[in-house]
């Protein structure tokens, strides 16, 4: 992408004010072109969620190490099976046996405080841990996707603010972050809102957008000359959000976007029809990552206590009731069908993935990828033996770990961290990594 | 966060342990110490002044002196000559406080005859008044970023456009119980990315060039939190007053229309509880329209008819599971509703069996509504925003420069609440001509506008200081300056174009006009951003939202109740504001704002419908005044008990301005049982405020809380505890020993606290004019606002214009540079 002479202008009259203003070298924002340098390579992390807990008796293979056989809610995911490696018998012992522990801890591991007021209390989760790593790199931080509108209070965990089960993302130990389901809103956080988004539209926006913070930053400027010291802090603080919006412009102006965006149309709205909905949801997530908008993601295939009905494969019911099976086997089945159905999407998504090149590989190779679910046993909320597979990520796939029963979900999270090259030492209540996770 | 060492908690706690351990020691050295003073004390007429420092001397510094430092405070040094000189004047301040309000000395130590406190209080009163007369102190103000609530308003303001952008941009943070606190008001590059997207929205919506790609926009209906599976039929009222009179249950939201234009208006159908939140195909229904250009209020509703047969089965109230209806479904007129009237019908069976395991359908009332356009698009339509905007159109190229420049100028005035000059929207008219090189004029003018609304001058508001003041000099604010600050105390937005014209005449502050201009906006719609604003967050009013009390033990809470208390209490402040009364009528009244729900919740008869409607009450109402209204007595309640010591902090820090100090870190959980007998709720707390440590705090609260303990969690009358705790005693006594029972013994307290509570709301109403904390040396000035209001029955309006017509609102201290 072109650089164009104004910025470059607007760069000299900034130090010609003599406000200091960090650039990022250009070089490195752009995407790689060298040979494939796995560990050189902006690392993403990708979190799939399927809500009201696994029937783990249709997900667990029957046997451990390499050459497992794939069970049928892990079929979806055959043309994938050398990059999945399969976790089981992590469990959250600490935690009571609620639909808010198993989805408020899937990536925190913490231990949701019960309340229903504004105290809130869960803990950071691990994909904002490594969207704190990025974030002053990228356009934004992170993406919170999900399909299902979030739940007033009255349909969730009673005792429970419905925070804990609207969302798998935690800013901070007190900060929920929304997810969005309205591809509308997801596209115009990418793109800016507009009729047109690609070409000569996009760049005569960008265009009107540098004259827009031009015009503010030079009027602001004019203003600070006469204030007193309190005053110009605010004035500064004020210059400060005008040059960072400017910094992250510059990103996305270097960035390949019109290339796919041309692709894509402007969303409506939120899709009447479930599966394509997840699929735009999909094919957003993975332009974002394509074009270094974001590095992290995180989404949810239904809310947790969700009562969603799949009539598309035959199941009339609602999904959390029907989770609550009491060994009824045709409800067993359909609880079953559904936890297949929602593997079946996520593997849609590696195909994007794997299909998208990404320096000399694709974003598969780059990406890591962490599907799950919040319970080992729905039926009885129990919070053991509770299902995980890793795509991705420095070791090869192919194999089923089984750890040590109770192993807490904390060290699969801290393992999943520590590719980041983000030193920690623990996280929530584990004990140590997996460390065949890790590179050997 | 409180840390245990520097928490005035703890001093005081400190206090008390040693200064209250050796008491008895101490009044006796007191009392044989007295002869003597009285010996050495000059004639009290000879050296006035002298006698005051003995006042000191003897009730004070016993305690706050340099080795136990009660409070943080020694008073070693202190000199009644200090006043008059201008030092330590917030201290002193805080000295008239406490003992004119009787909080110093505490009731524990010796006491001083009253008519020794009274010279005193009534000296350092006077005293302070003169020197601030004299010296007139403006305090801190620091630079002002409109709070969003502000932001909306000014933009709505600005274009004529009913666009919300509120929910667009992030809540503010809050300081000194409100969220247009200067000092708290911060910016960040998320905000800054807000401004410019809701600046390129809205500039694009005023000019008529919003998105022309069908878009859908959806409206959740708010639900409560019912666990019941009622399925009983939605409620046999209207819903809003923007539906139709024969109408009921359903709903009505805001919606814009971008273009004149085709608009398709869908709903989901549901039961009436947010249990069920599926969106089958089953339960939609639509209808489409033809839609003119700008603000629309969408509604989807059920129609009522008059024959009895329409009432459709009633089912068995349950929390596990539905009784399934035995008489067949009936059909429901579904009605499309756009501003008021309606547009379109179709039909909805009144249940439907699903296929699903032990599941049914009523869809009785609405889900959500959404709005999805625009198709077929004829123009941008002739909307106010256009005709506000466009106030001429170039009818040739030649003509289009000095058309944008007259447009951009008459905008840029009222953003910026100055006249403007050529050179100000210089840099404005460079984005026009930008934009319209690209595109097109009117291209150009959105640019200017959309610069227009992410300028610092629009954001800020801008005061400067008069050329050459010196650095810590006080000066008055210009009359613009002025109109900025008093349209965002009334109205939290810009002011228009009549007191623009007064103050640029200078004019502004003249006797009379003010007064007029004041009651002039007091009477204009725009008003209701002080019930909104203030009211909602002097009275608590925004918790209402958030509250969740136990739906097992309150399952009659809902969402139309939630409402309705909200209202009740934004009535009764409005009707106290418009009509003058008294501030008193806060404390007392004989009349409250109600509607069926509320009346009925109440145990007040004959009040039919959704309508709100004034009523009487009757001098033996527990309604009387704020403190019998369900909105207060909810927020200070937990989910599922009622807290006395919440309600009596409440009490203390909104209705008296005497806010005990925040709780110390380790609070002991209560104790439900003693030697296995079980506790009362009250003897719970008692036995929790009779620990040392928590009862000097707790004497203040406590007594006001358990006045208020007829009223439960929600606000309804009780005599007995909730959880079968035995009849409610609701009588205390304050610990000057004032006796109290119940919430019209409570009433008559405060009553008597006339200048208390008048001081207390004109702090509180301070503040929120100000943009900052009262601080102690603003003293002299709440005073004047105090006398002002006392001397005219109270009335409200003083208090206005008090602050009005106050140093701080009306002068500035140029800053240290």
């Amino acid at each position: 992408m072109i650089i164009k002479s104004k910025h470059m202008n607007r760069r000299t009259l900034l130090r010609g004010l003599g406000t200091a203003m960090s650039l990022p070298l250009l070089e490195a924002m752009l995407p790689s072109a060298s040979a494939a340098d796995l560990a050189a390579r902006p690392k993403r992390l990708q979190a799939l969620y399927s809500p009201n807990g696994m029937i783990m008796e249709r997900f667990t293979p029957a046997t451990v190490g390499r050459d497992f056989a794939l069970t049928p809610t892990l079929e979806p995911f055959a043309a994938f099976k050398d990059r999945m490696t399969v976790v089981t018998g992590l469990a959250h012992l600490s935690g009571r046996g609620t639909h808010s522990q198993g989805c408020a801890g899937f990536l925190s591991a913490a231990e949701p405080r019960p309340t229903e007021g504004a105290d809130l209390l869960c803990g950071v989760s691990i994909d904002q841990i490594v969207a704190r790593k990025y974030e002053n790199e990228t356009l934004m931080p992170s993406l919170e996707l999900g399909v299902e509108t979030a739940a007033a209070l009255g349909s969730c965990n009673p005792g429970y603010s419905c925070a804990y089960t609207n969302t798998l993302s935690w800013r901070d130990e007190t900060s929920p972050l929304p997810v969005t389901i309205n591809p509308r809103e997801v596209f115009e956080r990418m793109f800016g809102d507009g009729d047109v988004v690609e070409g000569a539209a996009r760049l005569a926006r960008q265009d009107r957008k540098a004259s827009l913070l031009d015009f503010v930053r030079e009027d602001a400027a004019r203003l600070s000359g006469k204030l007193g010291s309190n005053d110009r802090q605010k004035m500064d603080q004020y210059l400060t959000a005008v040059r960072d919006v400017e910094r992250r412009m510059q990103m996305a102006n270097q960035s390949n976007v019109d290339e796919f965006a041309a692709g894509v149309d402007v969303p409506a709205g939120v899709p009447a029809n479930f599966a394509e909905h997840v699929k735009l949801m999909f094919d957003l997530q993975v332009i974002a990552m394509q074009t270094d908008m974001t590095r992290v993601g995180s989404f949810m295939i239904g809310r947790e206590l969700s009562n969603r009905t799949y009539q598309e494969i035959g199941v009339p019911d609602s999904h959390h009731m029907l989770t609550h099976h009491q060994a009824d086997p045709e409800k067993f089945d359909r609880v079953a069908m559904i936890n297949r159905l929602h593997m079946q999407h996520f593997a849609y998504l590696l195909e994007q993935l794997a299909a998208t090149p990404d320096g000399e590989g694709s974003l598969l190779d780059s990406t890591l990828v962490l599907v799950g679910a919040g319970f080992g046993d729905p039926n009885s909320h129990d919070l053991r033996n509770l299902p995980a597979i890793v795509f991705g990520g420095k070791r090869s796939g192919g194999q089923h770990i089984r750890v040590a029963a109770n192993t807490s979900k904390a060290n699969l999270l801290l393992s999943l961290v520590h590719q980041f090259d983000i030193p920690m030492d623990s996280l929530a209540d584990s004990t140590g990594i997996i460390s065949e996770l890790l590179p050997s | 966060m409180i840390y245990r060492t520097s928490s005035p908690w703890f001093a005081c706690f400190t206090r008390r342990r040693f200064c209250g351990l050796s008491s008895v020691a101490i009044v006796t050295s007191s009392f044989l110490a007295l002869p003597a003073l009285a010996q050495n004390a000059p004639p009290p007429a000879a050296d006035a002044i002298a006698s005051h420092g003995q006042f000191l001397d003897q009730y004070c510094t016993e305690c706050h002196n340099d080795d136990d430092v009660a409070g943080k405070l020694s008073l070693v040094g202190f000199n009644p000559d200090d006043v008059s000189a201008g030092h330590n004047l917030g201290t002193w301040e805080k000295i008239l406080r406490k003992a004119g309000g009787g909080e110093m000395p505490p009731p524990n130590r010796e006491q001083p005859p009253m008519e020794s406190k009274l010279a005193f209080t009534q000296w350092l009163e006077g005293a302070l008044d003169q020197h601030a007369a004299t010296n007139p102190n403006p305090g801190r103000a620091t630079l002002r970023r409109l709070n969003r609530a502000e932001y909306a308003n000014a933009v709505r303001d600005l274009l004529a456009i009913e666009v919300d952008v509120s929910e667009l941009l992030p809540t503010d943070d809050s300081g000194y119980g409100f969220d247009n606190i200067a000092d708290v008001l911060s910016m960040s590059s998320t905000l800054m990315d807000r401004y410019i997207v809701v600046a390129g929205k809205i500039s694009r919506l005023a000019v008529g060039r919003g998105i022309s790609k069908p878009v859908v926009t959806t409206y959740l209906v708010p639900k409560d939190g019912s666990v019941l599976n009622q399925g009983i039929p939605s409620w046999d009222e209207r819903a809003s007053d923007d539906l139709p009179l024969d109408s009921r249950g359903g709903a009505v939201f805001d919606y814009y229309a971008p273009y004149d234009a085709v608009y398709e208006i869908g709903a989901y159908l549901n039961a009436n509880t947010n249990n069920e939140v599926d969106r089958m195909p089953e339960l939609r229904v639509s209808h489409r329209v033809q839609l003119t250009a700008g603000a629309h209020k969408i509604g989807v509703t059920f129609g009522r008819q008059l024959r009895l047969d329409e009432s459709v089965q009633t089912l068995h109230n349950d929390v596990d599971y539905v009784w399934m209806p035995t008489e067949p479904p009936k059909d429901l007129p579904v009605l499309f509703v756009v501003d008021g009237l309606t547009v379109g019908r179709t039909t909805a069976p009144s249940y439907f069996m699903s296929a699903r395991f032990s599941q049914a359908n009523f869809p009785r009332d609405v889900l959500e509504i959404d709005v999805d356009g625009p198709y077929d698009i004829s123009g941008p339509g002739n909307t106010p925003s256009r005709s506000k905007i466009f106030q001429c159109q170039p009818s040739a190229a030649a003509e289009e420069a000095v058309c944008a420049s007259r447009i951009v100028k008459s905008l840029a005035r009222q953003a910026w609440r100055r006249p403007v000059t050529d050179a100000d929207i210089a840099p404005l008219m460079n984005l026009y001509t930008d934009a319209h090189a690209n595109s097109g004029f009117e291209q150009g003018v959105e640019a200017a506008i959309e610069g227009l609304l992410v300028s610092p001058g629009f954001l800020f508001l801008r005061e400067q200081d008069p050329a050459g003041s010196v650095p810590g000099s006080v000066h008055a604010v210009t009359d613009l300056e002025f109109a900025s600050r008093l349209a965002l105390f009334l109205w939290s937005s810009l002011p228009d174009d009549e007191l623009l014209e007064l103050a640029v005449a200078d004019k502004l502050r003249e006797p009379g006009t003010l007064e007029q201009q004041v009651d002039r906006m007091l009477a204009d719609p725009r008003a209701a951003a002080l019930t909104e604003n203030f009211a909602g967050q002097w009275l608590y009013l925004r918790n209402l939202d958030l509250l969740r009390p136990d739906v097992y033990m309150f399952p009659n809470f809902n969402a139309r109740l939630r409402r309705a208390m909200k209202q009740e209490t934004e009535l009764f402040f409005g009707s106290i504001l418009r009509e003058n009364r008294s501030v008193l009528t806060f404390i007392d009244a004989d009349y409250t704002f109600l509607n069926q729900p509320l009346a009925e919740h109440y145990g007040i008869e004959g009040v039919q419908g959704p309508a709100f409607r004034r009523v009487q009450l009757d001098a033996a109402s527990p309604r009387r005044g704020l403190l019998g209204q369900a909105s207060i007595l909810s927020v200070t309640s937990y989910a599922n008990h009622t807290s006395v010591v919440k309600r009596g902090q409440w009490i203390l820090a909104n209705l008296l301005a005497s806010s005990p100090p925040p709780p110390p870190p380790d609070v002991p959980a209560l104790k439900s049982t003693v030697d296995g007998r079980i506790l009362t709720p009250r003897e719970q707390t008692e036995l929790h405020s009779s620990n040392p440590a928590c009862a000097t705090c707790h004497v203040r609260m406590d007594p006001l809380g358990y006045a208020l303990e007829n009223f439960d969690v929600v606000g309804a009358w009780r005599t007995e505890h909730d959880d079968g705790g035995g009849r409610i005693d609701v009588s205390s006594s304050l610990p000057d020993g004032t006796k109290l029972d119940g919430v019209a013994g409570l009433r008559q307290v405060l009553l008597e606290r006339k200048d208390a509570f008048t001081r207390a709301f004109a702090e509180r109403m301070l503040t929120y004019a100000l943009g900052r904390g009262v601080e102690p040396e603003d003293g002299p000035a709440v005073r004047t606002i105090v006398r002002r209001t006392a001397a005219d029955d109270y009335r409200i309006r003083n208090v206005v214009l008090g602050i009005v017509e106050s140093e701080p609102f009306n002068l500035k201290r140029t800053p240290e540079l």
